[in-house]
């Protein structure tokens, strides 16, 4: 099947979804009223509360919820064949994501803009600010965990990326020295750095970076040494002011993810390419099952909880009318979905043949730890439909991937050092406060230790358990949006309305939530892979926790209404 | 049929003739964040209150303009964006600056200054980009702008 027909199908899934569901959800559900003065409007400050075009509104909404995530899920995922990923990622979108995040922002925007930690306290009940701090730490151990691993795949398999990927740094550095201390404009700077970018992109395919001499000279894999440098930038990254690497590094982003989605749709379209991975896949018996692990595999793209810290975050103080919610909300979820949808069509119609197609899939562990790889390797095929040398193309992709997990991980650190100190004043560990290289020791160290853990299947054979970890990572992202999804069914049933738009993803999210987390639980028992058993026993805790508390809050609700 | 513009989107009521652009960096993370990390502790309660205090200082010189202009100049449609939003803020410079009957090379120029951590841009025209003086001082300037 063209590739192309792909595109038409999903993109047109969504126009229906938004043009009828969202259309019930914004009249039946949230029963949105546009007399209602939003905080925007009521609180108006200029800073924080700003009655905001909705068209800009979802510029900023969208650059925020779209990340590296929604391609490493889907192009993992594919494994199990195109039809039940694009199946999930529409659904998911449509009936999850769609009501998830446009259920935050009006939930949040009708609680004075108050975001989803402290809504999830109020409405649901004090423990739950606790849980949701649990999750958040859970979530953010693995998304380091993996993401570095992710970064080190990629530098092993593309040795030509590295000096692109790593002349974004002092771009960046740049480009913050000049807007921050200078005080100067971004546009100029920022197409500099893109042209420098783009221009170190053949320099790396000249002067390929091989770390193996390092490696051998340390008693490591090439891998394991690359998780390790990786890991040690982040330390420092995540130290220096913000407007130094991370603010500007979003200028790059925000380019760079425009530039992707377009190439990507354009040569797909102008190469006609065939989808060439089969519609499902008939995966050997003892692999992992799609059912229930696509669910959890695909969290970004198809539901993402993080998605509620953006909309209830900055979006609700923001919107000028509660109307404009179902844009901004459904539109940036369907925005999401179609950067999954891209990830879909590198990895299944981007790779070749179907014989390469299946041996670049062979086994689930190496679906997980090719993943990056299979989509770079796309991205650069549909670049060679344009014309662009592929091998260009795939160290395109790969900067591109980097540059947003390198984001994530800086990000991922900090947060994480704020979230230790908490649980240190929490615990009575009063001394550890305030010892930033300390705790961002810690904060390094436990991903660290996490993504070098071996078990399951190993990432192409080489003792990693990628696979494995980023399955973890999708219940703690799809525990956050059980959270959110919690709190607006409370507040829909406390408004007399029904709940069941936001309850049936709630109860099909943990559902395939616990029943992933036993199936794994069982399998690290049978492993002996103690830490990977431990992080996934805490999850599962957290998961009936949460559990109790949605059930508890809906019948109070309930019976008060 | 005529052709749409920003303008017929308007509420009623603000609709006019000119529009100010406040262009100044929110205090959070854009990229990346809705999928693994949200940097930004006033909106999230995550992260620290200093990583973003130099943004904060920016967005509140900004928000005493706004609520300025707000006050003095009701009639005035007003629009506050971040700086990290291309696709609307570059498009909207243009489109203001052609609007108000500006030369492609004065069009350029504005497109150049508006990306700043802080800007304020009337009818397309850059009026201030990077620092800004006391907001009394950038009032005085934009009404004698719309004066003109």
């Amino acid at each position: 099947m063209p590739a192309f027909y792909l595109i038409v199908i999903t993109l047109g899934a969504f126009y229906l979804g938004y043009r009828f569901y969202s259309k019930y959800l914004a009249e039946r559900v949230y029963a949105l009223d546009p007399n209602f003065k939003t905080p925007a409007n009521e609180l108006a400050d200029g800073v924080d509360f700003v009655p905001t075009n909705k068209h800009i509104l979802l510029g900023h909404h969208f650059t925020a919820v779209a990340g590296a995530a929604p391609i490493v899920g889907p192009a993992i995922a594919v494994y199990w064949g195109w039809l039940p990923a694009i199946a999930w990622v529409i659904l998911g979108t449509v009936f999850g994501a769609g009501v998830h995040d446009f259920g935050a922002i009006v939930t949040s925007a009708r609680n004075r803009g108050q975001n989803i930690g402290t809504l999830s306290g109020k409405v649901i009940s004090a423990r739950a600010s606790t849980l949701f701090l649990l999750i958040i730490f859970f979530l953010l151990t693995l998304v380091n965990a993996v993401f570095g691993v992710v970064m080190a795949i990629l530098f092993e398999a593309h040795p030509g990326s590295v000096i692109p990927a790593v002349i974004v740094i002092p771009i960046a550095m740049c480009i913050g020295q000049w807007v921050y201390r200078m005080r100067g404009a971004v546009l100029i700077p920022s197409i500099i750095g893109l042209v420098l970018l783009y221009a170190a992109i053949p320099i790396g395919q000249m002067y390929p970076i091989h770390i193996d001499g390092l490696a051998d000279m340390l008693g490591l894999s090439v891998r394991t040494t690359w998780v390790i440098l990786i890991f040690a930038y982040t330390w420092v990254a995540s130290r220096l002011p913000v407007w130094l690497l991370l603010q500007p590094r979003d200028y790059i982003n925000g380019q760079q993810l425009l530039v992707a989605l377009v190439v990507i749709f354009t040569g797909v379209i102008v190469g006609w390419d065939t989808i060439t991975a089969p519609a499902v896949n008939d995966v050997a018996e003892g692999t992992k099952h799609w059912f229930p692990y696509l669910f959890i595999t695909i969290a970004c793209g198809a539901i993402s909880g993080f998605h509620s810290l953006v909309a209830s975050g900055t979006t609700s103080k923001q919107i000028a009318n509660e109307t404009d919610a179902r844009y901004i909300g459904y539109g940036g979820a369907m925005g999401e979905g179609s950067l999954a949808l891209a990830a879909i069509l590198a990895c299944t119609a981007g790779l070749g043949s179907a014989a390469d197609w299946n041996t670049a899939y062979a086994s689930f562990g190496a679906a997980s730890g090719g993943a990056l790889d299979h989509f770079v390797t796309g991205v650069g095929h549909f670049l060679s439909n344009l014309g662009i040398d592929a091998a260009l193309g795939a160290s395109f992709a790969v900067v591109v991937v980097v540059t947003f997990a390198g984001t994530t991980m800086d990000t991922g650190v900090r947060l994480q050092r704020y979230i230790l100190q908490e649980i240190a004043e929490l615990a009575g560990f009063k001394s550890l406060v305030g010892k930033t290289s300390l705790l961002t020791t810690l904060a390094v160290l436990i991903p660290l230790a996490l993504a070098l853990a071996p078990g399951g299947e190993s990432a192409g054979g080489k003792g990693f358990a990628f696979g494995q970890l980023w399955t973890l990572f999708g219940t703690t992202n799809q525990l956050t949006a059980g959270l959110a999804l919690s709190v607006i069914a409370v507040w829909v049933l406390a408004r007399n309305r029904n709940p069941l738009a936001a309850i049936v993803p709630l109860t099909f999210l943990l559902f395939m939530t616990s029943w992933a987390l036993i199936l794994n639980l069982l399998d690290f028992l049978a492993q002996g892979s103690w830490m990977l058993l431990i992080m996934d026993a805490g999850i599962f805790v957290l998961t009936a926790w949460l559990i109790v508390e949605a059930v508890t809050a809906l019948n109070r609700q309930r019976r008060t209404a | 049929m005529a052709a749409r513009s920003w303008r017929d989107h308007l509420p009623q009521g603000s609709r006019g003739p000119h529009r100010l652009i406040l262009v100044r960096e929110q205090d959070a993370q854009h990229s990346g964040s809705g999928c693994c990390g949200r940097l930004g502790e006033a909106h999230t309660d995550l992260g620290g209150a200093a990583d973003y205090r130099h943004s904060r200082v920016l967005m509140q010189d900004i928000g005493a303009v706004y609520r300025e202009v707000r006050a003095r100049l009701p009639e005035l449609a007003v629009e506050v964006v971040d700086p990290r939003n291309t696709v609307w803020l570059y498009p909207a410079v243009w489109q203001d600056a052609r609007a108000a009957g500006r030369s492609a090379r004065e069009c350029f120029a504005s497109l150049r200054r508006a990306g700043a951590a802080l800007a304020v841009i009337l009818d397309g025209e850059v009026l201030f980009s990077g620092r800004m003086p006391q907001t009394a001082d950038v009032l005085a300037i934009i009404e004698q702008r719309l004066a003109e």
